[in-house]
């Protein structure tokens, strides 16, 4: 019978390659049928970035990888999972590729060291391997974004299904790891609806989106000025455009440097039309330094990051943005230290100023919040790798199951003929409905002896049912 | 029995007053699948209610103080949900789901004795009582947006942080706008048509003296000030907390021309 294990620590780093072995499960072996699932891979906590980006699959070539995986000797079904923060190697093995030098991970090993020309010594200290329920567990932390640098980023599972679907496409997916997706992507369903763990944003740049879409609701036809060409800014145009802006103005000292950000923002406009043909259109403008102040008003959201030592803006400009829009409400976001905008435009009824600290404490709280809601995330996972794994097992256990029943009726029925026989040799044969009667007897009772041994290879007690 | 399905309305109405406060206030939009539902089981009661009553006082109109408390607490609740299913916004429930609650509790626990005094001929009343209680909940209803509008203004500029209490609320700054400004736009009409048909029936039935009643030239006074306040948030954008002073007084008007109602001698209520 499987039994629930201790909570085993997810993720460990050893000089050695690690592994992690619920004993309780590997005597059940729940992918008995199948093989054995392995889980091998780095991650931004056990690789520095120059050892993930020498793993890192582009997806041009994940579907390659894929098949060549899952060709390699004794890996019977493949995924890998390739995004900036991880690699992953999820495989069905044979059960007799398994403990080879006290690890589960020759094929593996050897195909890292020929598919990425890698000295598999360079990349062990780096590696973590689970198997059967850890690895299952980890498969649904990961899609859950419970693994993730940022805990509760949305993107994780969108990269899993991809691989999934590259996989499937790849034919290296079968009876094994199918039942295992769609249940990791249920899973991480289910921690998105039932707790807030991606409710609120963590980056600067999302933060500044919400809270834009707390003071305008949509932001279909707004008008969003640059002030300075940075990376922030640019970055937080790319946002903003992304939620519906439909109007870029782009102002800095250089126009040169001006001009080159509106063509980028317009160019990946384009691009964003190209690919999705439902994205709004935006145009892009280029205003000269000395005219931010007659051409501010007219725009709902001003982003500044100039190198400017004092501020561009200051409370009168507020008043007088606002006199000229008729009172409509401004966010200026003011990533610039020092600060573009004088605190003080804060004081002026309808202007919303948020400096980087300002952006950063609402950011840190989510991610505090993130925290508190990944606890009763992990019981969900907790509680999920449990029901799958009873699942599994059971499904395993069928045919077992009918054969002991086979064999148990079989003897039942053989001696009943018997004692019937004798009975009628000393010529006291059974009425029908004494028959019948010990008929109902003899199931009852070979019902009640097999209960246990049923129960047993069915893994579960009554107890542990929903 | 009527008073039952009107009792019946209290306790959803209360339900849907509690359940809006984490949905609209402490960032918990699963409540709103509580707040929204009991508010619309309450509606349908109360309507059942309404009706009943009215039937079963042989007359087809509200006429009876705690008929046109419930008529009241009907039309601002259908207003809440009216208000949901165009902005997805829970927010205005903060205030309007209590004052149903109230209203409704008032006519259900504590069912009036005073009456409409003067004669009441069918038809064309009832369009004038509606219309202007319409108007009066619009206008309620704007000036509870308007303190919503200061409410998450305050909370934007207050930059706290996190999930709960004192986090911006889940209606976005211009839609709480919106909501005030259109509420308005639908309550003008209504008050003009109001006033127009009561004015018809004031002239057939008493003739010009009727319209120098102070209660009566108070409500033509309340319907100029909806016109200015019209004007005056369209023509410079007012918002904040001036919005909120203009609205204050606009509905401090509507509560005199409500109280005129004891003193007047022609549009009043008593005890018959």
């Amino acid at each position: 019978m499987s039994q629930p294990t201790q909570r085993q620590p997810t993720q460990r780093q050893t000089t050695s390659r690690l592994s992690i072995v619920s004993p309780a499960f590997e005597a059940v072996a729940s992918h008995a049928s199948e093989g054995s699932l392995v889980l091998v891979g780095i991650n931004h906590t056990t690789a520095p970035i120059e050892v993930r980006e020498r793993l890192a699959i582009p997806s041009t070539r994940l579907a390659d990888a894929t098949r060549t995986l899952a060709q390699q000797p004794g890996i019977r079904e493949a995924l890998i999972l390739s995004t900036c923060n991880r690699v992953e190697f999820i495989t069905i093995q044979d059960r007799n590729q398994d403990r080879v030098n006290g690890s589960a991970t020759p094929d593996l090993l050897r195909f890292l060291h020929d598919y990425f020309a890698v000295p598999a010594a360079s990349l062990e200290p780096h590696l973590y391997e689970f198997r059967e329920r850890e690895a299952v567990r980890h498969l649904f932390r990961v899609a859950s974004s419970l693994d993730s640098m940022v805990v509760g980023e949305p993107q994780i599972l969108g990269q899993v299904k991809e691989s999934y679907s590259i996989a499937r496409q790849a034919g290296a997916i079968s009876s094994a790891l199918e039942p295992l997706l769609q249940r990791a992507f249920a899973v991480a369903k289910r921690v998105r609806t039932e707790t807030q763990i991606g409710s609120s944003s963590v980056s600067i740049a999302s933060v500044a989106v919400d809270l834009a879409r707390k003071i305008f609701g949509s932001l279909h036809a707004k008008t969003v000025l640059i002030v300075g060409a940075g990376k922030m800014s640019d970055l937080a145009a790319r946002h903003l455009i992304q939620q519906g802006a439909t109007s870029i103005l782009v102002s800095n000292r250089t126009h040169e440097r001006a001009a080159q950000m509106a063509a980028q923002i317009a160019d990946q406009i384009s691009t964003q039309l190209a690919s999705d043909p439902a994205a709004i259109a935006c145009t892009t403008e280029v205003i000269p330094f000395d005219q931010i102040y007659d051409q501010a008003a007219r725009a709902d959201i001003v982003l500044t990051s100039t190198g400017s030592p004092h501020p561009i803006f200051n409370r009168s400009h507020g008043q007088a943005f606002l006199e000229r829009r008729r009172n409509r409400p401004m966010f200026f976001i003011d990533i610039a230290v020092p600060r573009d905008v004088d605190p003080r435009m804060d004081q002026v009824e309808g202007c919303f100023v948020y400096d980087i600290d300002d952006l950063q404490q609402v950011a840190a709280a989510h991610l505090a919040n993130r925290g508190r809601e990944s606890a009763a995330a992990e019981a969900i996972v907790t509680r999920e790798v449990d029901l799958y794994l009873e699942r599994l097992q059971s499904r395993d256990a069928v045919p077992a199951i009918v054969a002991l029943q086979n064999s148990a009726e079989s003897i039942r029925q053989s001696e009943l003929e018997r004692a019937s026989a004798r009975l009628a040799a000393t010529g006291a044969a059974l009425t029908p409905a004494q028959l019948s009667a010990v008929e109902a007897l003899t199931r009852s009772l070979t019902a009640k002896l097999l209960h246990p041994q049923l129960t047993a290879l069915r893994g579960t007690r009554p107890s542990d049912k929903e | 029995m009527t008073l039952l399905w009107l009792r019946l309305a209290v306790l959803l109405y209360g339900i849907a007053a509690l359940a809006v406060l984490p949905a609209a206030l402490y960032d918990r939009p699963r409540w709103r699948h509580i707040a929204v539902p009991a508010t619309i089981a309450a509606a349908l009661f109360h309507f059942v209610s309404l009706t009943e009553t009215l039937n079963a006082a042989h007359h087809r109109l509200p006429i009876e103080t705690h008929e046109l408390q419930s008529l009241l607490a009907l039309i601002l609740a259908l207003a809440f949900l009216l208000v949901y299913a165009r902005y997805r916004s829970v927010s205005l429930g903060i205030f309007v789901l209590p004052i149903a609650f109230l209203l409704a509790t008032l006519a259900a626990f504590r069912p009036g004795q005073e009456t409409f005094s003067a004669p009441i001929r069918t038809g064309w009343i009832f369009l004038h009582i509606v219309f202007l209680l319409a108007a009066y909940a619009a206008l309620f209803v704007s000036l509870l947006a308007s303190l919503l509008y200061l409410i998450q203004e305050r909370r934007l500029k207050r930059k706290s942080t996190g999930h709960g209490w004192l986090s911006p609320l889940d209606t976005p700054l211009e839609t709480i706008d919106q909501i005030a400004l259109k509420s308005l736009l639908f309550g003008l009409p209504c008050m003009t048509a109001g006033l127009l048909i009561g004015s018809v029936i004031a002239q057939q039935d008493y003739g010009a003296k009727y319209f120098t009643d102070p209660k009566i030239l108070l409500t033509f006074g309340l319907w100029l000030a909806y016109i200015a306040m019209i004007f005056i948030r369209r023509a410079s954008g007012l918002r904040g907390r001036r919005a909120v002073y203009l609205s204050s007084f606009v509905f401090l008007v509507v509560l005199f021309v409500w109280a005129a109602n004891q003193f007047s001698a022609v549009h009043r209520f008593s005890i018959p």
